[in-house]
């Protein structure tokens, strides 16, 4: 009980320093107030108490009201024994019997139930009797009853005390004197009851300093070695864990709190699965599917194979690059186990997005097509089956210097011509390789063409050199009888070219000069040259051996020119162009001559002098086309990488459009020897080789398959392939290239 | 068989038999039991103990017309026979892997190689040419050919264009007996020279013109001194070489002397040689006339092979075409299998196809070699067996085949038996310049001719302007 007593004594003592503080607070009373509490309490220690209580002020008179009812409480039962008296004798802290007095309850001994509660007990006297007294009298038990204050007083009072700066009413406990507070000081005071940051500039959650783990040292403090203990492991810990194992083994320790055993009966919870009688119905007609995500890659996994792994520069980048222009929307990363994946925190983001599409874009139903996609191919037989045609390299033709700008076989198909930047007509032994026969044609000036003449009886071939063509017969690989035959072809025009000049007819200046080259080539073979007026590009013969035309693209009125061999003669046939002339051809029957410019391909009637045709293979520019033996079909070969078939019947424009090569598109050449084989020459270095099978029936198109792609050549300066031509016969193909070579394929 | 269910391994009855008589077992051991784990090598050193030879032959021994490549095990699961059958095996020679002998060098491409030996078709008696004595002819793209001791040296070279030598690239040579020659020409001429050893001086003696184009291949048969001629002309030529047979010379094809310029390239013939024309020119072909050779067994027959696809067969007597055999490629060579009525012919499309010429055969192609990656222009069977053969190609190696080693042809184009070569015989100059893989289109390394001789061995010639001599090791025969 001693506690309680004491909390009791020092309550007591409280609740009137409370009530007389309420009502004047302030040095005046000072003196007043200890009067009081010494008259009511003989204990001396109460001055102190209520100087120390004073400081605690306010929490006392918070708990004042439940004090009232404790104590109330607490003798409330002793009332009723009336031979106790009125009062119990207490030990205070200094060991000296206080007193303490019940409180009188009015409500018990007295019978005037209408008596008001606690108030003053004075009788029918004048209140002025204490006019000069604070209090106004007492209540029942005999405590004054203090005279409430006035508003003016209290007022009066204030105006009279003059209240020093930083005035506080407290009193400073370490020196006893009036607490005295500056406005800082005050102003850090309110911010604490505020529960503010009291200063400025005062961090509340400074970084914590780890003082002990921070800092790692280097050297240890010690350089005894590590003591055994440290790395053994304990056996002390080992047989604990081995007692509490072999526990949880025999069952006295249970591991795990078993499951809480239901109760079934109470806690039976009623499930209603409300889909159970559900049918599955089909999607609405509107229904469209989500597309579904594409599957992960390697690079998605948590442990990508190596190769996936970006490395520094490429994380540089990706990380340096914007967040939309990213291919990935991630970078692979590897950890080396699933449980040290971390969280995926683009997760909820990307989950939106997604929903987002699914949402805002919307989703058409696609009609699927039910076609076989092999059905739409046309049907093409294997290549396997159209055999022969060339596929290999059968013998390399060095010896050019520079490139190889043409070449020619034989009719017989036993030797190879061929001219190159060197100025130089060579020609081979078209299997072995070997190089028989060479003339220097032009010392400055590349031979662009070499043309055997069509005819097998004699071998003459046609050279052009600069503005110069030469007709050129091996005398050294020909018989007696063969160069009989080949000069008197030559010579037979020398005599009507003087005949014609003896008659006058020419006045104007002639398109054309034919001569004889001089000593040192006619003795190489070299026997007529005809000087035109630019440099020729394209020579054809006409089957018959006859004529020739040659064509200069850069001669303007003179770009095109058809000689006849045994007159010497020399016709331009027409006069304007439109564009460049790119190539010419004989037709391979009839009395027809196709002009190729840059963008057309015309034919004339030359029996007529007449257009016949005009056709636009859409290239941009035309480089050279063939005429099919049969002569109803050309192919086209342009710059602008285009292969072209035109059937001369069909229309004006190509009946088929080959796209293979990367590069433009040099020479296109037909098997003439009945083969059903067609070939092209590209800058890229390749050579491909065709099937095209014309057939006689009208109705039925021609078969295009491509075959083979011959690829060998070297590129050189922007240079592959430069022409190439068949043999007669076999299915045996010749390419020159710009790297100095001339190739045989078969 | 209770001795087969004792040992461990299983046993396999075999009857050893051959068919050449010089390594017949002496007395018929009767079928033989071995066991099956038994490869080659222990097949071949059974046979040696039982021929009791001094040094060990190696023998390769054919199953059912297979060669036994494997284990007799693996083999009899390989072909489903049973091992309680009795095997027939017959036993063969080994072909020896041909090494690199020597190499005669040249200033210029080699067109073609023939080889004077004691066995060659050429020598009538083996005691004319003995052993060392042997003779390489070396027919060159410079016009000259050369003959050639074993010791590497040229023993002479054939004459110069101005002393009736001839004008162009010499295509074929060939020794008609050890004292004559024959050598074609791209100048459209055959010329006979006549050889003496003690001088070691070539003189010609006579020029045989008729053709019109180069002259690519000639066959002579020594006995009745013809030559069987091919050209670019589209025509086969038969030649005698007695002056006295031989009709004059065709004059058109004589050239003439004119002018100074043509003397260059066309200079007056030798007052030596005496022009004389062919006894006959077959005509037939369309296209180039490759090769031409003589029937093995028959001189009047000969055969001839051309870029029209067509093997003809001449009867020589009449000059008429018996019979023509069309096949799938342009063919560039022709060869003869000794024994075996078998032509061999290089295509140009890298293989050669082996034709049975009698008219009774019902398919063309008997078989298929394939291997070469480049037309195949020279072909000589092997002096030795029926069976074996070497080609040059244009891919840079010579390869030796074995008709016997066969498989079918399954999903091939053109079908039928495919064989493939036993040996390959690379250029020696590749080894040297260190590459080991061939060129594009055998640049630099084409083979143009080879030839097989027993004695010599295989002997090849090509781009690289060597003679190059391939033998095989030194325990070729018993």
């Amino acid at each position: 009980m001693a506690p309680t007593a004491l909390g009791q004594k020092r309550k007591a003592v409280t609740r009137d320093v409370t009530e007389e503080d309420a009502t004047a607070p302030g040095d005046v009373f000072r003196g007043d107030q200890l009067d009081q509490i010494l008259s009511q309490s003989e204990d001396e220690d109460d001055q102190e108490s209520v100087f120390s209580d004073e400081e605690d002020e306010e929490e006392e008179s918070k708990n004042e009201a439940d004090e009232e009812s404790e104590i109330t409480d607490e003798y409330g039962d002793e009332d009723t024994s009336d031979l106790k008296p009125n009062y119990t004798v207490v030990q205070d802290a200094n060991g000296n019997p206080r007193y303490i007095y019940k409180e009188i309850d009015p409500a018990y001994d007295s019978e005037d139930s209408d008596a008001a509660e606690g108030n003053n007990t004075i009788g029918n006297i004048p209140l002025s009797f204490y006019d000069s007294y604070p209090h106004i009298g007492y209540d029942i038990n005999g405590k004054k009853v203090m005279r409430p204050a006035k508003g003016e007083a209290l007022d009066a009072l204030l105006d009279s005390i003059e209240i020093p700066k930083g005035w506080t009413g407290l009193t400073d406990p370490a020196t006893g004197k009036p607490l005295e507070l500056s406005e800082e000081e005050l102003d850090v005071l309110k911010k604490i009851t505020r529960n503010e940051v009291p200063e400025d500039g005062y961090d509340p959650y400074p970084d914590m300093v780890e003082y002990f783990s921070s800092k790692t040292e280097i050297m240890p403090l010690s350089a005894a070695p590590e003591p055994k203990r440290r790395f053994v492991p304990s056996k002390h810990e080992a047989k604990r864990v081995m007692k509490i194992v072999k526990a949880i083994r025999e069952g006295r320790i249970q591991p795990y709190r078993p499951p809480p055993e239901e109760d079934e009966g109470d806690t039976v919870i009623k499930h209603y699965d409300i889909w159970a009688n559900e049918e599955p119905r089909a999607d609405h007609v509107m229904h469209i599917p989500a597309p579904k995500l594409p599957p992960p890659g390697y690079d998605e996994s948590y442990h990508p194979p190596p190769e996936y792994l970006p490395s520094k520069e490429e994380k540089a980048t990706w990380e340096k690059e914007d967040e939309e222009d990213r291919e990935k929307e991630f970078l692979p990363t590897d950890h080396d186990a699933l449980r040290k994946v971390p969280g995926y925190e683009k997760f909820v983001k990307e989950r939106f997005e997604r929903c987002l599409d699914l949402y805002l874009a919307p989703r058409v139903r696609r009609s699927k097509l039910d076609i076989d996609p092999e059905s739409l191919l046309p049907k093409l037989p294997d290549p396997d089956e159209l055999r022969p045609f060339p596929t290999t390299c059968a013998t390399i033709f060095r010896g050019h210097e520079g490139r190889v700008r043409s070449l020619s076989i034989d009719p017989t198909g036993k030797w190879l011509a061929s001219g190159g930047d060197d100025g130089t007509v060579r020609i081979w032994e078209l299997l072995s390789g070997k190089q028989i026969w060479s003339v220097k044609v032009a010392s400055d000036e590349p031979a662009n063409v070499v043309r055997w003449r069509p005819n097998a009886e004699a071998y003459i071939l046609a050279a052009a050199a600069g503005e110069d063509i030469y007709f050129i017969s091996p005398i050294s690989i020909l018989s007696p009888e063969e160069e009989e035959k080949s000069r008197a072809i030559l010579d037979v025009g020398w005599g009507y070219a003087a005949s014609s000049e003896t008659n006058g007819q020419s006045k104007k200046e002639t398109p054309a000069k034919w001569a004889r080259p001089g000593a040192r080539l006619e003795d190489q073979g070299a026997l007529v040259r005809v000087t035109v007026r630019s440099t020729i590009k394209v020579i054809t013969w006409h089957r018959r051996g006859d004529y020739l035309s040659t064509v200069s693209p850069q001669g303007q009125s003179s770009a095109v020119a058809i000689h006849t061999l045994s007159k010497h003669l020399t016709q331009l046939p027409f006069r304007r162009l439109k564009g460049l002339a790119q190539s010419a051809q004989f037709h391979p029957s009839k009395p027809v001559f196709f002009v190729a410019t840059q963008r057309a391909i015309r034919s004339y009637d030359l029996q007529k002098q007449q257009l016949v045709k005009i056709l636009q293979p859409g290239a941009r520019w035309i480089s050279s086309f063939d005429v099919h033996a049969g002569g109803d079909n050309i192919i086209v070969g342009s710059y602008d990488r285009r292969l072209l078939w035109h059937d001369l019947d069909l229309s004006t424009r190509p009946y088929k459009t080959l796209r293979y090569h990367k590069k433009a598109i040099r020479q296109v050449q037909f098997h003439h020897g009945g083969l059903p084989l067609f070939a092209d020459a590209s800058d890229d270095g390749s050579v491909q080789i065709f099937h095209g099978k014309v057939v006689g029936d009208l109705m039925e198109n021609a078969t295009i398959v491509p075959l083979k792609v011959l690829k060998g050549h070297t590129v050189k300066s922007e240079l592959g392939v430069l022409d190439i031509d068949w043999h007669p016969r076999q299915p045996w193909l010749v390419s020159a290239g710009a790297d100095g070579t001339c190739r045989l394929w078969n | 068989m209770a001795s087969t269910e004792e040992t461990k391994t299983a046993q396999v009855r075999i009857q050893l038999t051959t068919r050449y008589p010089d390594i017949e077992l002496p007395d018929d051991p009767g079928p033989l039991l071995v066991s099956t784990g038994f490869r080659r090598y222990a097949l071949s050193t059974l046979v040696n103990n039982l021929l009791q030879t001094e040094r060990p032959v190696p023998f390769e021994f054919l199953i059912n017309g297979q060669f036994l490549r494997t284990s007799i095990d693996e083999f009899l699961t390989a072909n489903g026979i049973s091992a309680e059958t009795t095997l027939t095996v017959e036993y063969v020679r080994a072909l020896i892997p041909p090494l690199h002998v020597s190499s005669y060098e040249h200033d210029d491409w080699i067109s073609s190689v023939d080889v004077l030996s004691g066995s060659s078709p050429a020598v009538r008696e083996a005691e004319e040419v003995s052993s060392g004595q042997e003779r390489i002819l070396s027919g060159g793209y410079d016009g000259l050919f050369r003959m050639w001791n074993m010791s590497n040296e040229v023993i002479a070279t054939s004459n110069a264009p101005d002393e009736g030598g001839h004008t162009l690239a010499i295509k074929s040579v060939k020794f008609i007996s050890p004292q004559k020659i024959a050598s074609s020409s791209m100048d459209r001429t055959i010329r006979v020279w006549d050889y003496s050893e003690e001088s070691a001086t070539l003189t010609p003696t006579l020029e045989l013109y008729g053709h019109k184009s180069s002259v690519d291949s000639i066959a002579v048969h020594s006995q009745s001194s013809r030559i069987l001629s091919s050209s670019s002309d589209r025509s086969v030529g038969l030649w005698t070489t007695k002056k006295s047979e031989a009709p004059s010379a065709p004059e058109n094809l004589i050239p003439k002397a004119r002018n100074k310029r043509r003397k260059l390239s066309h200079p007056t013939p030798s007052k030596t040689g005496t022009q004389r024309g062919p006894l006959s020119l077959l005509t037939g072909h369309t296209d180039v006339v490759s090769s031409a050779i003589f029937s093995p067994t028959d001189h009047t027959v000969g055969y001839s092979a051309s870029w029209d696809h067509t093997i003809r067969t001449w009867d020589l007597t009449t000059s008429a075409c018996v019979d023509t055999r069309t096949t799938a490629h342009p063919l560039l060579s022709l060869a003869a299998m000794n024994g075996a009525n078998l032509l061999a012919a290089g295509t140009s499309a890298r293989h050669i196809t082996m034709i049975d010429p009698r008219a009774s055969a019902t398919t063309i192609a008997a078989m298929t070699l394939r291997g070469h990656t480049n037309g195949v222009v020279s072909l000589a069977a092997d002096p030795d067996s029926p069976y074996g053969l070497v080609s040059g190609s244009h891919d840079g190696t010579c390869r030796v085949w074995d008709i016997r080693s066969v498989r079918p042809g399954v999903g091939e184009v053109g079908g039928g038996q495919v064989g493939e070569s036993v040996y390959v015989i690379p250029r020696e100059i590749l080894k040297e310049k260190g590459k080991s893989k061939a060129p594009v289109g055998g640049e630099g390394l084409k083979v143009f001719g080879v030839c097989w001789d027993k004695h010599v061995g295989i002997v090849s010639v090509g781009e690289d302007k060597r003679v190059q001599v391939n033998k095989a090791g030194d325990i070729i025969r018993t």
